[in-house]
């Protein structure tokens, strides 16, 4: 689909979206192919920073307007042949789009690519994610104009009844990081409600010996899934199976993290109503994810499908990472399809988005002094640890070792020393396997007090022990 | 009012790992011991850089640089704009030595390059294009390239033997230019020929040379030997893909038009010239952009020698950006050095006789700006 902004009267065409022209002040039409050829043709063998895989081809696309376009591909065409994307076939395809400036067409071009109705959607639950405050280029929080633009759409096809849910990570104000992401906004101009999913009343679900506590919106409404997608260093990735974690009640959280969260994410997931993920990958995140310390990636897709597993593991292979072991998980219980090769992919081809993101270091904290030691802890100790280094930013010392959650491997603990255990977690699993701490630091504490602790601990080389 | 060259100034193009202030002082030196100044004679400057130095040296604020270098408090202004850094900073130069009454402006192109192969070097290059469309959509510079020339190759039949025609030519010329990155290395039609396809249908010989480099040239107010006839500076679209007709590039055939006009010349006058062949089939495109041939018929010059060192028309006599080196900034005024030293009769072994005009073209991004500068010998 090739898209140009035109002004009739002045016959003007931009291929960037312009809202009125420049010379007459006149308002802009958009010129939408329904037909492309292809014009020329070549073969790249060398390879750049986004495009490590070669060779590719690059298409020149032309359209019943003269338009042009360049497309990458890892399909071989001739010049005269005509171009033109296929629809998904099965009910687990995922539809991934790259951005041509216009993120409202690409939404549209991303869900007709489903086999998807919205005439199934009669009240919708629209689930973001808003887990710290942060501004939208800091990739945090789902990006408000694709949210905007769902809205939007939404109307358009007759859907009023719209909901916007979500809780922040534990220890983050919810309505803070709605206000900060510019989330709050965009509800607010549509006049739709944000729920706090933290405050939500929950129905109780029995599964695979788990009592899952899930917020009854999403019994009562088509729920629509928007996460941005980010690396993890908890899970590997943050998309579409992670970002539900948070319709359940910070109980259950716990629960899902206590008893191995790459093991019940799956099946967390199984128990849930079907649901549509759409992918926002405007502005993707690499590095220390899922928090503010990963850093914004030029990704510019998006992504959509009704199978969780299939997008996620959609969205891993475009980064290049390895398939995350809660996602092989997934497969195996028959969650959803995680092999690359049997996901059906419609719109662009996954081998031309991909180029390598850089990976979230597990033992990473705001402070570069103190490393984690991360047996897969829940919500609210990961985020209480990552805020208490937070706040000694600033102040020097000594490296140490602090170790959060319960399913630590010994490879994690093999030759570390100046341990701080925070948390009764970790506290209690240290203790039994013999591990020796500096200093344990119960959750429950005063934030002044955990504060000092930690820092009394830097700032002294030789401290074995806080007596 | 009148502006001329005094003097011009260039590195050896090549792989110089140096920093980019001792390339600058060579350059610079050498500009202005070729035209009896100092550099308390100097005005202002006009300089151009992409940012591309390596991290010692990466730097945005690069006027003050240069002040500090020169020890020297005067108007000092970066002026980017890709491959063209070269011809804008001499046209900056030239309209700013017309509108403010001084006397000397010194132009300047320095980039590091060559020795600086890195993922940021080349997001940095690739930053010369656009981004949603061309960027994500794998259009570096070589395939944007190989796009271009394939529909003018199927427009008008010219063939991978034409590009390599011009190839052969430049690597020549560059054999005896001892600032050229292939002085002295020999580079066979089998060679060419038989080059790795890097971009189809372009070949490795297809594309220009990255070198690291500085060239700098003295506009002055005083008369010299060589005037500046004309000087022309057009912008296009951004991106290739946006044209009417891809094969005709709008910014350079502008440029050329305004160069003539105010040089009251016509194409026919102009007796050399060094082109922006930073791809082999730009330079069949430029001979049609420039007048020297019509829409179509640039392969009949590569074929029949007409712009051969001993043609009618010699076109990059140096080596041009294929075989001497293409350093980015400095690109554009290492053209009019060419020029210059050839109508000083100081060009060595590939000297061209009985020139009067020659004309400089310099292309930034894929044929979205350009300038075209015009010297007239007036020994």
């Amino acid at each position: 689909m090739i898209v140009r902004w035109v002004c009739e009267k002045d016959k003007k065409k931009w291929i960037y979206p312009v809202e009125r022209c420049i010379y007459c002040k006149g308002l802009i039409k958009k010129q939408i192919s329904t037909k492309a050829k292809i014009v020329g043709i070549t073969k790249v063998n060398i390879s750049s920073p986004l495009h490590p895989i070669v060779p590719y081809n690059v298409i020149l696309l032309e359209d019943e307007f003269g338009n042009r376009m360049p497309k990458k591909t890892m399909k071989d065409y001739r010049i005269g042949d005509q171009y033109s994307l296929e629809k998904a076939k099965t009910d687990s395809a995922v539809a991934m789009t790259k951005i041509k400036y216009d993120l409202g067409d690409a939404l549209r071009h991303t869900l007709g690519l489903l086999r998807f109705k919205f005439e199934d959607f009669d009240n919708v639950l629209i689930k973001p994610s808003i887990i710290e405050p942060a501004y939208p280029y800091q990739a945090v929080d789902t990006n408000p104009q694709i949210l905007d633009e769902l809205i939007m759409l939404l109307k358009e096809k007759g859907i009023s009844d719209i909901l916007v849910a979500e809780q922040s990570m534990p220890g983050n104000d919810t309505v803070a990081a709605a206000k900060k992401s510019g989330i709050l906004d965009v509800c607010l101009k549509h006049k739709i409600g944000v729920a706090d999913l933290g405050k939500s009343e929950y129905v109780e679900k029995e599964h695979e010996g788990m009592r899952l506590e899930i917020a009854k919106e999403v019994f009562e409404r088509k729920v629509i899934n928007l996460p941005i997608m980010k690396t993890n260093s908890q899970v590997g990735i943050s998309g579409a199976m992670e970002n539900m974690i948070r319709v359940t009640s910070p109980k259950t959280q716990k629960e899902l993290f206590d008893k191995d969260i790459e093991k019940t994410l799956p099946l967390f997931v199984k128990a849930l109503p079907g649901f549509l993920t759409i992918g926002d990958a405007v502005s993707g995140m690499q590095g220390d994810g899922p928090t503010s310390m990963g850093e914004p990636a030029f990704l510019n897709i998006l992504y959509a499908s009704r199978d969780p597993v299939a997008l996620d593991a959609v969205f891993a292979e475009t980064c290049m990472f390895p398939l995350p072991k809660c996602l092989e998980e997934a497969k195996n219980l028959g969650v959803g399809k995680a092999d690359i090769g049997e996901i059906e992919i419609v719109g662009d081809e996954l081998d031309t988005a991909k180029f390598r993101l850089k990976s979230a270091d597990r033992e990473a904290t705001p402070h570069s002094r103190i490393r984690l030691l991360d047996g897969k802890a829940d919500p609210a100790s990961f985020n209480g640890a990552l805020k208490m280094c937070s706040s000694l930013i600033g102040i020097g010392g000594y490296e140490l070792y602090l170790a959060i959650g319960r399913h630590f491997t010994q490879e994690q603990l093999h030759g570390k020393s100046r341990i701080v255990a925070y948390g009764s977690d970790a506290i209690s699993v240290l203790k039994n396997r013999g591990i020796g701490v500096i200093v344990e630091i119960p959750e429950n504490a005063y934030d002044a007090e955990k504060i000092m602790m930690l820092k009394s601990v830097i700032e002294n080389k030789d401290k074995t022990s806080l007596k | 009012m009148g502006a001329y060259i005094k003097g011009v100034g260039m590195t050896r193009f090549d792989v110089d790992k140096r920093m980019s202030f001792q390339r600058i002082n060579e350059c610079v030196s050498e500009a202005l011991e070729s035209s009896g100044m100092k550099l308390d004679d100097i005005d202002a400057v006009f300089a151009s850089s992409t940012d591309s130095g390596r991290n010692e040296e990466r730097l945005k604020h690069q006027g003050p640089m240069l002040s500090s270098l020169f020890q020297k408090k005067m108007p000092i202004l970066n002026v980017p704009a890709g491959c063209a850094g070269g011809g804008a900073a001499l046209w900056d130069s030239i309209n700013y030595l017309r509108s403010s009454g001084c006397s000397n402006v010194l132009a300047l192109g320095y980039d590091t390059v060559a020795s600086m192969t890195s993922e940021i070097l080349t997001d940095e290059i690739l930053m010369g294009g656009e981004r949603i469309y061309e960027q994500t959509e794998g259009l570096n510079f070589p395939a944007q390239n190989a796009l271009v020339a394939q529909q003018y190759m199927m427009r008008h039949n010219a063939t991978e033997d034409d590009l390599a025609l011009v190839a052969l030519k430049n690597h020549e010329n560059a054999f005896d230019n001892p600032k050229a990155r292939f002085y002295r290395k020999n580079v066979t039609i089998d060679m060419i020929k038989n080059s790795p396809v890097v971009a189809s249908p372009l070949r490795l010989f297809d594309c220009s040379i990255s070198v690291d480099g500085a060239a700098a040239a003295i506009i002055s107010r005083d008369k010299t030997d060589i005037e500046i006839a004309g000087s022309s500076l057009y912008t296009s679209r951004l991106s290739a893909f946006e044209s009417e007709d891809m094969t005709t590039w709008e910014a350079a055939s502008l440029a050329a038009k305004d160069a003539y006009e105010e040089a009251s010349l016509t194409p026919e006058d102009i007796d050399f010239a060094e082109l922006h062949d930073a791809f082999t089939p730009i330079e069949l495109m430029s001979y049609e952009d420039l007048g020297f041939a019509k829409k179509g018929r640039g392969k009949e010059l590569i074929r029949e020698g007409i712009t051969n060192i001993n043609g009618k028309l010699p076109v990059n006599v140096s080596g041009g950006l294929k075989a001497k080196g293409h350093p980015i900034s400095p690109t554009g005024l290492s053209q009019v050095y060419e020029l210059v030293i050839q109508m000083r009769k100081q060009a060595g072994k590939r000297q061209v006789d009985n020139i009067r005009y020659g004309l400089a073209q310099n292309i930034g991004g894929v044929g979205t700006i350009a300038t075209v500068h015009i010297l007239k010998n007036l020994n």
